[in-house]
């Protein structure tokens, strides 16, 4: 994931998700939101951040850049059966032959070997397949501990970390299944809160409402995963193609 | 009824052919050029420059606000707040916008140190005078970063008035953002205004 995209990744969710407020520019829970968004902020202040900040300390670039590697391959499984869902079997096949050589010839997955033979990553989940079958993304709110998401992305999310290799592949060994799968969630939210250490610090630095950047970003970002479905059309507008003479208060839409 | 038949046909006929002539009144190829110009500016002469990095940052400063529309993106940033801003505010904000957006970016540029743009064409915008120049920007891992440029056309003359980073773009969320805290805010755009001189000085 570029820098760019951790900045969504982050920004938008410091752990995790998303989802479009989009039906409306109102944020009806607001109250909730910002005390729930203050509460994670807080959290992630004393947890979260100086966690990943040890983590920094402790390995190299290079290391780390295994570890993003090594999560990345866990999720391919999960792309191919949402590639597949969406009807594209040939991104499908690709995500197939990136998990087959990435886990034996990249060391399980601690190397990216399939990119450098033309099979680029192309993560996808649950989340995008439910866009894409148009199924409404609802209301944004903030969630404690996962932060700015939506009753779709929940759903999604919740869908993802089921099927993951790390949750179902341990499952017959009682005495490790839950260290496994407890253990490689901490690496996944330590490692994605690494990656936007800086960026998150220089936003938070020159926000004046923090919240509302966050919201507004991620509501953004949902617009780009909605628009790849079977609703929409290469001819629809961009969702940034607002108009510039615009005096009202912006609706996301 | 003829009349009335006859002038809603000049309507829709002056409204379609008004539209695509504020549509072609963007030179696409101009644009995209200018765009260019200006990524292959900011590497060659500043990020990749052996200079100091006061240098760099003065550079910056300059390529900045000549590539950038600051005033007009600042005015669609304060939304309909710019209505009931006092003249002195207004060019207040904008000078404080323009100065924060400087020092945060000038900050952040470095980053595009060994990288590239790749420049894939245009698209047309539903704002007369104003188009899209499509880039994306290879990463080290994973698919790259698209970077969409909003570039607004006036006479010979092309300025910056959005970026948009994996769609997102930075003029609505700034407008998000300030919006709500001048909504929130005793002191309206006074207030704003001396929050981010706060974050100007610390910074």
């Amino acid at each position: 994931m570029s820098k760019f995209a951790a900045l969504l990744f982050v920004l938008v969710a410091c752990a995790a998700p998303a989802a479009s407020a989009a039906e409306n520019g109102d944020d009806w829970l607001e109250s909730y939101n910002r005390a729930v968004f203050d509460f994670n902020m807080q959290l992630d202040k004393y947890t979260l951040k100086p966690l990943a900040k040890g983590y920094r300390a402790i390995t190299t670039p290079d290391i780390r850049s295994r570890v993003t590697s090594f999560v990345y391959n866990m999720r391919e499984p999960l792309s191919a059966v949402n590639h597949t869902l969406q009807g594209n079997v040939k991104e499908a096949a690709v995500s197939v032959g990136r998990l087959l050589i990435n886990t034996t010839l990249g060391l399980g997955g601690l190397f990216d070997v399939a990119a450098g033979w033309g099979l680029e990553r192309n993560t996808t989940g649950f989340d995008d397949t439910m866009a894409y079958y148009c199924i409404p993304d609802g209301p944004f709110f903030v969630a404690p501990f996962l932060g700015p998401i939506t009753p779709r992305a929940l759903v999604a999310y919740t869908a993802d970390s089921f099927a993951s290799p790390m949750y179902w592949g341990p499952l017959n060994d009682k005495n490790y299944a839950d260290k496994i799968s407890y253990s490689y969630a901490a690496l996944v939210a330590i490692n994605a809160r690494e990656r936007s250490l800086d960026l998150l610090d220089d936003l938070q630095k020159n926000s004046v409402d923090f919240y509302s950047t966050a919201r507004s970003a991620y509501i953004q970002n949902r617009q780009k995963v909605n628009g790849h479905s079977l609703c929409g059309s290469d001819a629809d507008p961009a969702s940034y193609d607002f108009d510039f003479d615009m005096d009202e208060e912006f609706e996301y839409e | 009824m003829k009349k009335i038949f006859y002038a809603c046909a000049v309507f829709a006929f002056a409204a379609f052919f008004g539209a695509h002539s504020a549509a072609a009144a963007v030179d696409a190829a101009k644009a995209e050029n200018f765009v260019k110009k200006i990524t292959d500016e900011g590497l060659t002469d500043i990020i990749n420059s052996n200079v100091s990095q006061q240098e760099k940052d003065d550079r910056f400063a300059k390529l900045f606000n000549e590539a950038l529309d600051l005033k007009y993106i600042g005015q669609f940033v304060l939304g309909r707040y710019w209505r009931t801003a006092t003249p002195a505010e207004r060019e207040e904000f904008i000078s404080v916008y323009r100065q924060l957006n400087v020092k945060t970016w000038s900050k952040r540029f470095d980053e595009f140190k060994g990288r590239s743009f790749v420049f894939n064409g245009t698209s047309p915008s539903s704002t007369a005078n104003q188009i899209f120049v499509n880039s994306q920007v290879p990463m080290d891992e994973g698919a790259p970063a698209a970077v969409v440029w909003r570039v607004r056309q006036n006479g010979d003359d092309f300025k910056i008035v959005d970026i948009i980073i994996e769609n997102v773009s930075l003029a609505i969320t700034a407008r998000s953002e300030y919006t709500a805290f001048i909504k929130n805010s005793p002191d309206g755009v006074a207030g704003l205004i001396k929050n981010l001189k706060q974050k100007l000085a610390q910074n």
